[in-house]
């Protein structure tokens, strides 16, 4: 048979293009500290991928240009490997894989949304590679025990359990009927539950919960139902799509809703997609600008939020901010342990405690930032139709006095 | 099997024995490979050689995925507290435990997925043509959805698969899912071999080439083709199973019943390679993989267009794949007889 010299021929052929790919980094080459990062350039978290790889770029500018890392009394600079995870948790773990392993990349930044960081930790962990992660919220990422992972953020249980709290406030301590609308993802999922324990905290009744799909796109059938039960507060969550497609459909619908307690409104640039209609949503947010945290970097959230809109030419969203502040942390990290050594690093970034433009940061534990409370804005716009964020809670940093109940569209 | 045919399969044997040696840092990418051509390989005795247009196969990979960890979690652990998502407990699986959970969890994952292979292709084989593909289309999505509904395998917020327990050395993990894997592959390919060697394939192709006269012959076609898809069922969800271990995290549509990649590119495999041939699924999805890996990283952002030119150029300049194109310009290597005279008639025709 000679259809065997084709198939032999064809084998050989697949070992040299493998071998020929073979493009080896090392973690510090010359002056540069080389991170790794798998980043959602595709597919249905490319939006908020973007925004963190906006983040992390312009920390980047910032911290090599005023000066860039000393350690060991020499003067490194960062850089990062970038690779597609298509919003795919298997690619993600692949390319977590291959950062590590044929990059040789020796400290890794997170990737966005909780699914793919839960795919990527049990490897950066195998390896022992620290990973400071900025976009993955999800409290069973710090359930697992792991000892590299380190996030900038809150978890996500946190995000929205004030909203249910304050409703509660408005209606003069009294339980409220909740409704909820979640996607199915990890991320999500994980704001359903915190939702669920403020519920029962408050004593509160849930009168929907629908689990939403991925690529969210329609919800009318939930909206149907929050029109006939009229609850006091709708709650949705379902990332940058499930934040445009509530605000779209209840716009749409005239859906009447005293409370709308939302995620991911700033990401989905909410007020200038849907101006006037997406007024009075309330927002959980990790971050906003009118805070009053500093550094030496970005200086403070105004100044981040000028400077950043004025190099990619929209104002960051809090997933941009608290991706820059990954890499400050990483650069505080290196400093201290004053070595690249996989270990040192490891336990200067447990023993964080320092402040950003974003906020304060200091790793419990299981890898959650403990010292960086949530905050919840909402969209106000004026008679012109100029929208805004706005803090309105916790009273400490609000800048605004939240308005409810939501008028009615027919007022509107 | 004459001399050449033993020298190529121990050339390739031992290749595949050094592989993970000889190029460490790509295990996972050489797994993966595996288990792409395995499912290649069984998308073809449906796709292939019995011309009907499954794609419903990732249903029994995903369904092995799911099934092998669940049981590599649940017997040892209440599986219920492993995959809470608020769940304070941390579970550590001992060596032991971790690879008989695993030996039980692919054993479960190849038989569960034939059953229902059984129960389901009882019911949905008699559609025939775009009937059929568009059924098993939904297949796997309504799989993808309702799992994603079911909190005891972590619903919405995915399952993380038993971490690999502290044996050996750092490579000790791409070692073993590149060999468990390569295993199944060798095991995949002498059973498809053999059953290419039989009467059933003949009778595969009858069904492809005129299902009423075969059944006129009187062959009992259903018969067939439930047996045909409750073998690719069964290789299916052991690549499922070790598919789940070697990502480490299962999501629902995502990773497990993941119609819009895994599924789209086992039938885009085993085209490329030449569908109703024995080598072309692997061929095929060596070529595909590599390529894949490839525009990954030099194109980056554009890989998917990249990709969608592949596609386009296979469809254009190898409508029946690598080997029909190999078939069609070499055919005496096949093993076919070619008329001279005929040859030049049809080349002075044209």
């Amino acid at each position: 048979m000679k259809i065997n010299k084709i198939i032999v021929s064809f084998i050989s052929a697949a070992v040299i293009l493998l071998s020929t790919s073979v493009v080896s980094f090392a973690k510090v080459v010359g002056d540069k500290i080389v991170l790794g990062a798998a980043i959602s350039l595709t597919g249905k978290y490319s939006s908020n991928g973007v925004h963190t790889q906006n983040g992390y770029n312009m920390a980047v500018d910032r911290i090599n240009s005023m000066g860039g890392v000393k350690v060991g009394g020499k003067t490194y600079k960062f850089d990062i490997i970038y690779y597609d995870d298509e919003s795919n948790p298997k690619r993600a773990a692949q390319l977590a894989e291959r950062l590590i392993s044929q990059d040789g990349v020796e400290f890794m930044l997170g990737p966005y949304s909780s699914g793919l960081t839960k795919a990527i930790a049990p490897v950066t962990e195998k390896y022992g590679v620290p990973m400071v992660e900025a976009n993955g919220a999800s409290r069973s990422l710090f359930t697992k025990g792991y000892k590299y992972l380190f996030a900038v953020l809150a978890p996500a249980n946190l995000y929205l359990d004030v909203a249910i709290d304050l409703a509660v406030e408005k209606n003069n301590g009294k339980p409220v009927t909740v409704a909820m609308a979640f996607e199915q993802d990890a991320f999500s999922q994980d704001v359903r539950l915190g939702v669920l324990e403020a519920i029962e905290r408050t004593g509160s009744k849930q009168v929907i919960d629908d689990k939403l799909p991925k690529e969210l796109n329609d919800m009318a059938a939930t909206l149907v139902k929050v029109k006939q039960m009229k609850p006091d507060v709708l709650v949705v969550s379902g990332h940058t799509k499930g934040a445009l497609t509530a605000i779209r459909q209840i716009s749409e619908m005239k859906v009447d809703v005293p409370m709308l307690a939302m995620t991911h409104c700033d990401a989905a640039k909410l007020s200038k997609q849907h101006g006037k209609n997406s007024q009075y949503a309330l927002c959980a947010s990790q971050w906003h600008k009118t805070l009053t945290y500093k550094d030496d970097f970005f200086k403070d959230g105004m100044t981040y939020d000028a400077d950043f809109t004025k190099e990619f030419g929209y104002a960051p969203p809090y997933q941009a901010a608290e991706s820059s502040a990954a890499l400050l942390v990483f650069k505080d990290a290196f400093e201290r342990a004053n070595s690249f050594d996989q270990k040192k690093v490891r336990d200067a970034l447990a023993a964080t405690n320092m402040q950003t433009f974003y906020g304060n940061i200091k790793f419990a534990e299981g890898g959650q930032n403990v010292d960086k409370p949530m905050v919840l804005f909402q969209v106000m716009c004026d008679d012109g139709g100029k929208c805004e964020n706005k803090v309105v809670a916790p009273t400490k940093w609000a800048s605004a006095k939240l308005i409810h109940p939501i008028p009615s569209w027919s007022q509107r | 099997m004459n001399k050449n045919n033993l020298i190529l399969y121990i050339g390739i044997l031992s290749f595949g024995i050094a592989a993970p040696f000889l190029f460490p840092a790509f295990k996972v990418q050489l797994s993966i490979l595996c288990v792409l051509i395995i499912l290649a390989t069984t998308w073809n005795i449906q796709g292939g050689e019995m011309g009907y247009n499954s794609f419903g196969n990732i249903l029994f990979y995903g369904l092995g995925m799911y099934l092998c960890a669940s049981v590599q979690v649940g017997m040892f652990f209440p599986l219920a507290e492993w995959t809470e998502s608020g769940g304070e407990k941390t579970f550590v699986h001992t060596p032991a435990q971790f690879f008989q959970g695993m030996a039980v969890g692919l054993l479960v994952a190849a038989v569960v997925p034939t059953i229902v292979a059984g129960l389901i292709g009882y019911s949905i084989l008699g559609l025939r043509g775009h009937y059929f593909a568009i059924c098993t289309l939904g297949l796997g999505v309504a799989a993808g959805e309702i799992s994603g509904g079911i909190e005891i395998i972590g619903a919405g917020q995915g399952f993380t698969t038993p971490p690999f327990p502290d044996v050996g050395n750092l490579e000790s993990r791409g070692e073993f899912f590149y060999f468990l894997s390569f295993i199944v592959l060798i095991l995949t390919f002498i059973a498809v071999r053999g059953i290419y060697s039989t009467r059933f394939k003949l009778i595969l192709n009858a069904i492809r080439d005129n299902e009423d006269k075969a059944e006129a012959m009187g062959i009992q076609t259903m018969k067939y083709k439930i047996v045909g898809w409750m073998i690719s069922a069964f290789f299916c969800g052991l690549a499922g199973g070790i598919m789940g271990g070697l990502v480490g995290y299962i999501d629902s549509t995502d990773v497990a019943f993941d119609g819009r990649e895994m599924g789209v590119f086992m039938v885009l495999m085993a085209i490329l390679g030449g569908k109703g041939t024995l080598w072309g699924p692997i061929i095929g999805a060596t070529v595909f993989h590599i390529f894949k890996e490839g525009f990954w990283t030099f194109f980056l952002g554009w890989q998917y267009v990249a990709l969608g030119v592949l596609i386009v150029v296979i469809v254009i300049y190898f409508p029946e794949g690598i080997m029909g194109w190999l078939r069609e310009k070499y055919p005496e290597r096949f093993g076919e007889v070619v008329d001279e005279k005929d040859r030049k008639a049809q080349v002075e025709l044209k």
